[in-house]
């Protein structure tokens, strides 16, 4: 086996432009099915971090009637506060949410909003509630920036804020911006009001009660709460692993017609490899190599293009990739209405694991395309390849 | 000189179908080759010199008769022992060279070797000594394309006798060469056939060649017609 290797790697070298031209195309094609993949992890990794900060933190509990794909369940998605939480709730390690519907009328124009209350000095989400401390107004709010932007709403603006409390009734009063947050999670930006939440608990008529607890991880293990159901960020984070998911099935595409280009120009070179040094196999044949082993040489010719293209794409895509980690890719405007988190700037993760994948997936596409044709070499006859006499 | 029978072929018939035509190419040879013989198979194209040394060579194989190379029948070998009969056994020159291209001079002439897995040193030596039985000892590092014809040739028998096997067959092996080279080429064969004992079978229709024989066997449509001692 040894002995093949150096005969193959000896012909590889030997045949020059033939091999350097198939060794960089599939250079071109690890790096971008590494770049591709690596860039789709890097987004996964990011949307899910981002969203951990902003929204989930470490799991959350939801009042047993909640259900954020129904409006409707809001009216009676709420309860007390359960005082297993008080500690926590106290020294801002944990965060409580009550939510409600409401209108807001910026600019004289009507707009469906849910408003969120949530408690002025939690640390555990990245939601700006601090801002809120200190603000003497009727109602301060924070909103984010593409509901900022889509309704032309700045910091300082006054806006009608209209809801309907515990009892039905109908209210109505002025709320003032106090602050635009950035982020790249829309579920806590498009079409949401933040308030604090005992302004919002006193709107409603619903005193110390919340429709959401966010969970500390790191303060509090999991526990039971009656009337409360507990969401891991696993469930809660689903819905960003199955588009992430579906966006690598849609990558695959991708990577099966690069790789298909460049499995064509193996199996292309072999094929031609055949039948042009039909004489160079009959001579390895007559020099007492048996025609296995010549099926082997020309099986490791081939594979070893993925082995050279390997280590050819290491030599110029290590330095492109790590420099694209480092400076991540920008998105373009409008990104924002993917419904998913995306940041201005994704910078993709390339794990060992990946690169792994893709060189073994590749070398083993590689070894199989360069041992279908050479296969035909076994059916040679001998004397006939000696004399370069096509079969 | 000549001794003991290396090769022992008895009624031997070889058939091929071309394009559903059975064609004959041998029709019943029986020869003996004893070692150390300097022998020419000769005759018109298509006679069976090359389907003969073919067989001998165990690159094909009897359609009738029997073949017995170096105590082995060619007929009842499997893939493996006939490979392995050519690699330790057996020296083949071709008429075109069949050097390996992308090779040095060097390498093409250690490859048998390698295929023989023998330790370096001695692998080195052996080639060393074989490129200077052809006097190319300054050509190591060139590659088949930088060489002449005739040196090409001396490569290929550097590469046929380097491993110093028992028979080397030698199908046409001066047909692309000038007179001058021929007759290089044929002197140091013979010199070979001499200070090493190795059985020279030779299939030729070239004067020049016939002309260094010692034994002459005449094939016309597969059979042998004449079978002859030269004095050379």
């Amino acid at each position: 086996m040894n002995l093949l290797f150096k005969l193959a790697a000896k012909n590889l070298v030997g045949a020059g432009m033939r091999t350097w031209l198939n060794v960089i195309v599939l250079s071109f094609s690890f790096l971008i099915i590494i770049w591709h993949k690596g860039l789709l992890d890097g987004w996964d990794r990011q949307a899910k971090n981002e969203t951990i900060s902003w929204e989930t933190g470490g799991g959350q509990y939801w009042q047993a009637s909640y259900d954020p794909y129904d409006p409707y369940s809001l009216t009676e998605a709420h309860a007390r506060i359960p005082s297993l939480f008080d500690t926590l709730l106290s020294k801002g390690d944990i965060a409580s949410i009550l939510i409600a519907q409401g209108t807001i009328y910026p600019g004289g124009r009507i707009q469906s909003i849910l408003i969120k209350g949530i408690n002025s000095n939690q640390k555990l989400l990245k939601i700006p509630s601090s801002l809120f401390t200190g603000n003497s107004v009727e109602i301060p709010a924070l909103i984010g920036r593409n509901t900022a932007n889509d309704n032309r709403i700045k910091v300082g603006d006054m806006i009608t804020l209209r809801w309907r409390d515990v009892h039905g009734t109908f209210d109505a009063n002025n709320m003032k911006i106090i602050g635009i947050f950035d982020t790249d999670v829309p579920s806590v930006d498009k079409g949401q009001v933040w308030v604090p939440i005992d302004y919002l608990q006193r709107m409603m008529g619903m005193a110390g009660e919340a429709t959401i607890i966010v969970r500390n991880k790191e303060k509090q293990g999991i526990v039971t709460v009656e009337g409360w159901k507990y969401k891991s960020n696993e469930v809660l984070l689903k819905s960003i692993t199955d588009m992430i998911k579906m966006k690598s099935i849609s990558g695959a595409v991708l990577y099966i017609i690069l790789l298909s280009l460049a499995m064509l120009a193996i199996f292309d070179t072999q094929v031609l490899s055949i039948f042009r040094r039909q004489k160079e196999i009959g001579t390895y044949i007559a020099l007492g190599m048996t025609r296995k082993q010549v099926v082997g040489l020309f099986t490791i010719e081939g594979s070893l293009n993925s082995v050279m293209a390997g280590l050819l794409a290491a030599l110029y895509g290590i330095p492109l990739l790590a420099l694209q980690a480092s400076r991540g890719l920008s998105i373009p405007g409008g990104s924002k209405n993917f419904g998913l988190a995306v940041a201005d700037k994704i910078y993709p993760a390339y794990s060992l694991g990946l690169v792994i994948t893709t060189i073994l997936l590749i070398m083993l596409t590689t070894t199989i395309v360069s041992y279908l044709p050479s296969r035909k070499i076994a059916k040679m006859k001998p004397t006939e390849a000696l004399r370069g006499k096509l079969q | 000189m000549e001794n003991s029978k290396i090769i022992s072929i008895e009624g031997l018939k070889k058939y091929f179908n071309m394009s559903g035509v059975k064609f004959t190419a041998l029709n019943g040879i029986n020869l003996e080759f004893s070692q150390g013989e300097f022998t020419g198979v000769v005759g018109p194209s298509g006679s069976g010199k090359t389907t003969l040394l073919n067989i001998i060579g165990s690159l094909d194989s009897p359609s009738e008769g029997k073949a017995m190379v170096l105590g082995q029948s060619i007929g009842e070998l499997n893939v493996k022992q006939a490979a392995l009969l050519r690699r330790s056994k057996l020296g083949f020159i071709f008429q075109s060279y069949n050097l390996l291209p992308v090779y040095t001079v060097f390498e093409n002439v250690e490859f048998p070797l390698l295929l023989l897995r023998m330790d370096d040193g001695k692998r080195r030596k052996m080639v060393m000594d074989s490129l200077e039985w052809l006097g190319l000892t300054d050509k190591i590092k060139s590659k088949p394309a930088q060489l002449s014809g005739g040196e090409c040739q001396r490569v290929a028998i550097a590469r046929a006798m380097v491993k110093k096997p028992e028979i080397v067959l030698a199908d046409e092996p001066t047909a692309n060469l000038d007179a001058s080279n021929s007759h290089h080429i044929l002197k140091t064969m013979v010199r070979l056939n001499k200070e090493l004992q190795t059985t020279f079978i030779f299939a030729t229709h070239d004067e020049k060649v016939i002309s260094y024989l010692r034994r002459k066997i005449s094939l016309v449509d597969g059979k042998v017609a004449r079978d002859e001692i030269m004095n050379n």
